[in-house]
């Protein structure tokens, strides 16, 4: 093997740090001017989030403001009833979806491959992708607010006040189409980050010395893998019921408020804890390095992590006590809710034992972590309480909910999140804030903070339901609400003095020494402010602690010492690893800039707004742009030329690259995605048998409108189509590549069978989905067996096209294995279909 | 589908899966059995013989995953053993916590 | 004395009328007072671990049991045997037999109160007998509501195409107000109900002046 740093060919002696940044650099360098456009680079991307989510923060933060002068004193009418009621459903949906998920997303994406000593993250097009469908998603709503249209019924949108006949007009609409957009972005990120974190670490980063951030972000990334789609799931149903009057919510026509309240809660309140774990996760790092010393108790706080992102899927009904359900259930509820505590007060205590046998001081990241300690241990206490049921029935829909929330949500991510960032900001800028006014900007706003919410609770408790424009004089609510409106402006200038800190010592700071926290993990070593490149050479690692253990590691990786030391083959690599024992199993090679990710965007922004606007032919052919633009995307691929031309010569020994072995990410990829579709599926199908077992005016058909084969035929067709991806799969592993664009074709004509079955059933069943849930629910469901069917057919013809272009083959085999997962999917989805929408029925109508 | 080992990764995760399908059964089979008008008594019991039946097997699998780790030299493996039992344990302790409304409130009313 | 004339408000969950209330409100002090002590305890502990003193180390694993395990553990058990039975006043339980069976029916904006079996219909105003228990039935026309009157008892979601049950009981004769707390589109703020308890006796013959009335 030839030493680090030479050409394989042993020409040339190793380049030198300044020549090799300046190779680096050809490869990784991001373009200036509207090219800028195209970087796909995760520092780049990572920080337009964050710093997108910080506008969307100030704005929902003035709205926040606007809803405190009205409540200020009572009877006021500063504002109408209409504004008031837009201003706090956009507060807390803009807080929600284009703050807290996407800057905390963000700060992942930038921290991750650093920590984990990778270059980049695994899917870069997919990175800038979710960046556009984000801003364009939250302009899309923003348009809705600024035209006075903004949604008003609550960020949880609840039926009937949601659907079309209590909110005439398009307000709703803004919140169901640009929300699913934004969406795009958070599944997308949610995706790749958990992908990146099990595939590309450095050699020797085992799961036991991952960084703790790192398990923080693949619990929240599973997390929202199986979380968000009950709400896009939803999203769609509504959208469908208020766009084309199809019954899912309607109790008139078989359908159930309730339906809606389940499926958001089952992703509202994993979302909350997708809102805390990656806070966690920052305070367990911050923690550490701030008191010098290792994380107490690493294995407990993972399995407390995992416990929280497990057990926060069984306590959606919490937010449903007061809805008549038996009470033996909610007990369940209440029990769950109340059990979570335990791990988030296992990490609190690790948090204290470090500082405790560690050597803290008092800078400005473990200042706003004291804020957040005690703002954060009061909401989860106040949680506790809502967990006891008859106490809920008291106050849920009160302003104690909103105290509490509040709580946890400042407490638990605003404040770590501004401890990170004075944490991260010597590393992203290479200057340091000023501590005076970091501690001014913290006093006004952790004072601010207290003095708005913490008599709120009082609010609460005296009786003041949420949502209220205005209230009357002798309630006792007059006091609690000017105090907290006062402090409510303290909290600004708090917030305002911490943003203009770090806006302004990101340029004029005093320049930061390297490490200046003397931290221990990789992400130091990069360079302040980061190289596009992260690392020249990928160091192997053997503790948790790795700039602990060898301080001069960031001069070593400059210079070349490590692996994929050079980058004059023009390709952007990083190591594909292990999942469990962090050992190097490919190289992975990265796309790089592209207009793509912005083209299909904004050809979705076009798609979405023609929905809006309810112009249906536009918004199809918008969505047929964005497939053309999407196959274009998934051609550049591979072993495609503009992805990694021809064979490499100057790998690490026994490395190949990804597109030519038979693991990738992109199989990960695909594999998690199917989990999410998943995940929307199995939220489908409860519907149904909640629909069926509990809507007050559920009237299934006399005769069932799919005939008996229909199911059973598609689930055929679709198994034929899969057994063939495998067999040519395995032939292919065993070298032989004969037939391989045949057995694709057969493939799709399998495929395509089975879409016709499914077709011939929609054309010829006699639905009425406007009339009836049942009917609008099988509607549903042939067309989603059908659209994904049509997208496992086109996928294998584009197989069969890449195999006549060379692309895929004996030197690529890996792409049909990722086809494979998605036909196995869509048998499985068939073959449930058969069961739940088939048999089941059958058999339920038997028994009378 | 690899041989069943006390110290892959996956059994980070079977516990707590055992768990939710364990929520799932007593939260949906309550609700189907009332509808059904089943007798309350049969009902607590066939949830407590549900409950006692998955912490039985969740504490069964810590202690295997437990005496794993034990054998194990220090690295990733043992890790990943210790920690699984820690989530299995956890998982059981859920059953028996999120189970005790069962003694506590009357079903079906 | 000042804390509860504080208390005191016609909405209020602190200021209990009925048996509901009053069982909450109980819970209530209680989970406070353990929550303040815990709030404080651990915002002292932390404070304290700040302390930029020499070197401690050694009982780390204590403080992840006591702290993480332990006291949270036991503070969860205690409330869920404690408190279980703080909610059976609300609970409408079968076989129990009320004074009354009252159906309040939720619109934009309004209360349509039936008395199904004296043939009566009030707006915006309930009136029960002190002293004994009546089921309220709560349904709604339009879009999702809540009953809720907090000095007696929780509240109630008013659901379209679902009537749900509970139990309602006021201790003393006086006024109550009850309030919309589900948010119902623009009028939800405006949407109050007054309460009004009487002695048995009184309830009896306001109830049938109110039936002779046209």
């Amino acid at each position: 093997m030839s030493s680090p740093g030479q050409l394989a060919d042993g020409s040339g002696g190793p380049p030198d740090a300044a020549a090799l940044h300046a190779e680096f650099e050809r490869v990784w360098g991001n373009p200036r001017g509207w090219r800028a456009l195209t970087i796909v680079n995760h520092s780049v991307v990572a920080l337009r989030f964050m710093v997108t989510g910080l506008v969307f923060f100030v704005l929902a933060g003035l709205l926040s403001m606007l809803m405190r002068v009205q409540l200020a004193r009572p009877g006021q009418q500063v504002i109408d009833a209409e504004t008031y009621n837009q201003a706090f459903t956009a507060h807390g949906t803009m807080m929600m979806f284009l703050f807290a998920v996407p800057v905390l997303q963000g700060a992942a994406a930038y921290l991750l491959p650093k920590m984990l000593g990778a270059r980049d993250l695994v899917f870069p097009r997919l990175s800038a992708f979710g960046y556009w469908c984000y801003l364009f998603g939250g302009l899309i709503f923003c348009a809705g607010l600024a035209l006075g249209l903004a949604p008003n019924a609550g960020w949880f949108m609840y039926t009937p006040l949601s659907s079309d006949v209590h909110s005439p007009g398009p307000n709703s609409d803004f919140w169901l189409i640009g929300i699913t957009f934004v969406e795009i972005a958070t599944m997308a990120a949610g995706i790749e980050i958990a992908v990146s974190i099990l595939r590309t670490r450095a050699d020797g980063m085992a799961l036991h010395r991952m960084p703790i951030f790192a398990w923080a972000m693949l619990v929240t990334s599973m997390m929202i893998v199986f979380g968000f789609p009950p709400l896009i799931l939803a999203s769609i149903l509504l959208e469908l019921e208020r766009a084309a009057g199809w019954a899912f919510f309607d109790p008139t026509r078989g359908g159930d408020p309730l339906l809606w309240q389940h499926l958001f809660w089952l992703f509202g309140h994993p979302e909350v804890y997708i809102i805390f774990l990656p806070a966690a996760g920052m305070v367990s790092t911050l923690v550490s390095v701030h008191a010098q010393r290792p994380l107490v108790g690493y294995s407990w706080v993972v399995v407390s992590l995992i416990s929280t992102g497990f057990l926060s899927f069984g306590l959606w009904v919490h937010h449903m006590f007061t809805v008549g359900i038996p009470a033996l259930a909610q007990g369940f509820f209440a029990a769950a809710s109340m059990a979570v505590a335990i791990p988030t007060a296992v990490q609190v205590f690790a948090w204290i034992a470090t500082l405790a046998t560690g050597r803290p001081r008092w800078n400005p990241p473990m200042l706003w972590l004291a804020g957040f300690l005690a703002t954060f241990v009061l909401g989860g206490l106040t949680g506790v309480m809502l967990a006891f049921v008859p106490f809920d029935w008291q106050v849920h829909d009160t302003h104690f909910v909103v105290a509490h929330l509040h709580y946890v949500l400042i407490g638990g991510m605003l404040f770590p999140l501004f401890a990170a960032l004075y944490h991260w900001l010597p590393l992203a800028s290479g200057r340091m804030a000023s501590p005076r006014l970091a501690r001014l900007g913290f006093w006004l706003s952790f004072v601010g903070f207290q003095g708005t919410f913490l008599v709120m609770h009082w609010t609460g408790l005296l009786g003041m339901p949420r949502r209220v424009w205005t209230y009357d004089s002798g309630m006792g609510w007059d006091w609690p609400n000017l105090v907290s409106s006062v402090f409510g402006f303290v909290m600004a200038f708090g917030v305002a003095a911490t943003l203009l800190d770090l806006a302004l010592h990101w340029r004029f700071g005093r320049k930061a020494e390297p490490n200046p926290w003397h931290a221990d993990t990789l992400e130091w070593a990069v360079g302040q402010p980061p190289t596009s490149y992260n690392f020249a050479s990928l160091p192997p690692i053997d503790s948790r602690h790795p700039l602990w253990e060898q301080p001069q590691l960031q001069s070593a990786i400059a210079a070349g010492d490590f692996e994929l030391p050079r980058a004059a083959h023009g390709r952007r690599e990083t190591l594909g690893s292990d999942p469990v024992s962090g050992r190097p199993r490919e190289v992975i090679h990265l796309p790089g800039n592209s207009v793509l990710p912005l083209l299909a965007a904004l050809l979705l922004s076009a798609m979405c707004i023609a929905l809006l606007a309810r112009f249906y032919w536009p918004a199809l052919a918008a969505a047929c742009a964005t497939t053309v633009v999407l196959l274009r995307w998934s051609w550049e691929n591979c072993a495609h030329p503009k992805a990694a031309a021809g064979e490499a010569f100057d790998l690490p020994k026994g490395l190949a690259l990804h597109s030519r072995t038979f693991d990738g990410p992109g199989l990960w990829g695909m594999g998690l995605t199917m989990a999410a579709n998943a995940a929307l599926y199995a939220s489908f199908v409860f519907g149904w048998c909640f629909l069926w077992l509990v809507a007050p005016a559920w009237t299934p058909p006399a005769k069932a409108p799919l005939d008996v084969w229909t199911l059973p035929a598609a689930t055929g067709a679709f198994i034929a189509g899969w057994a063939l991806l495998r067999q040519l799969s395995g032939r292919l592993q065993h070298g032989v590549d004969q037939g391989l664009g045949l057995r694709l074709l057969a493939a799709a004509a399998c495929g395509a069978a089975g879409c016709a079955v499914l077709g011939k059933a929609l054309a010829g069943a006699t639905l009425a989905p406007t009339r009836s849930a049942h009917d609008a629910m099988l509607a549903f469901l042939l067309v989603y067996l059908l659209l994904h069917g049509a997208l496992a057919v086109l996928l294998a013809l584009l197989q069969a096209a890449r195999v006549r272009h060379g692309h895929v083959g004996l030197q690529a085999p890996y792409e049909p294995g990722v086809v494979a997962i998605l036909w196995l999917f869509v048998v499985g989805v068939t073959a449930v279909a058969w069961v739940a929408f088939g048999l089941l029925p059958t058999a339920l109508a038997g028994q009378g | 589908m690899t041989r069943w080992r006390w110290d892959h990764p996956r059994q980070l995760v079977l516990g707590l899966l055992l768990w939710s399908l364990w929520f799932v059964a007593v939260y949906g089979g309550h609700a189907l059995a009332c509808r059904a008008g089943a007798p309350a008594p049969w009902i607590v019991t066939g949830l407590l013989d549900c409950t006692a039946i998955v912490v039985t097997v969740l504490a069964w699998a810590a202690w295997r995953c437990l005496a794993a780790a034990r054998s194990l030299p220090a690295g990733v493996a043992r890790f990943l053993a210790r920690s699984a039992a820690a989530l299995h344990a956890v998982a059981a302790l859920s059953t028996v916590f999120v189970g005790l409304p069962i003694l506590l409130v009357p079903a079906c009313a | 004395m000042l804390l509860l004339s504080g208390c005191s408000g016609p909405l209020s969950t602190l200021d209990p009328a009925g048996p509901s209330a009053a069982a909450i409100a109980q819970v209530l002090w209680w989970m406070l007072g353990v929550a303040v002590v815990v709030s404080v305890g651990v915002i002292a502990l932390w404070l304290w671990a700040m302390r930029p003193d020499a070197q401690r180390r050694g009982h780390e694993r204590r403080w992840l049991v006591g702290g993480g395990l332990l006291l949270p553990g036991v503070a969860i058990a205690a409330l869920l045997f404690f408190g279980a039975s703080a909610g059976r006043h609300q609970w409408p339980w079968p076989g129990e037999t009320p004074a009354l069976v009252i159906d309040v029916n939720a619109r934009q904006w309004h209360w349509r109160v039936r008395y199904p079996e004296h043939d009566l219909v009030l707006q915006d105003e309930l009136r029960l007998p002190v002293g004994r228990a009546v089921h309220v039935r709560t349904s709604s026309d339009d879009v999702i509501h809540s009953f809720w009157v907090p000095r007696l008892g929780g509240k109630l979601d008013a659901i379209p195409g679902r009537t749900l049950m509970l139990s309602l009981q006021a201790d003393r004769p006086g006024r109550y107000l009850g309030q919309c707390a589900e948010f119902c589109g623009i009028g939800h703020a405006r949407m109050p109900l007054v309460v009004i308890a009487m002695a048995p006796d009184d309830f009896d013959a306001w109830l049938a002046a109110a039936r002779r009335a046209p």
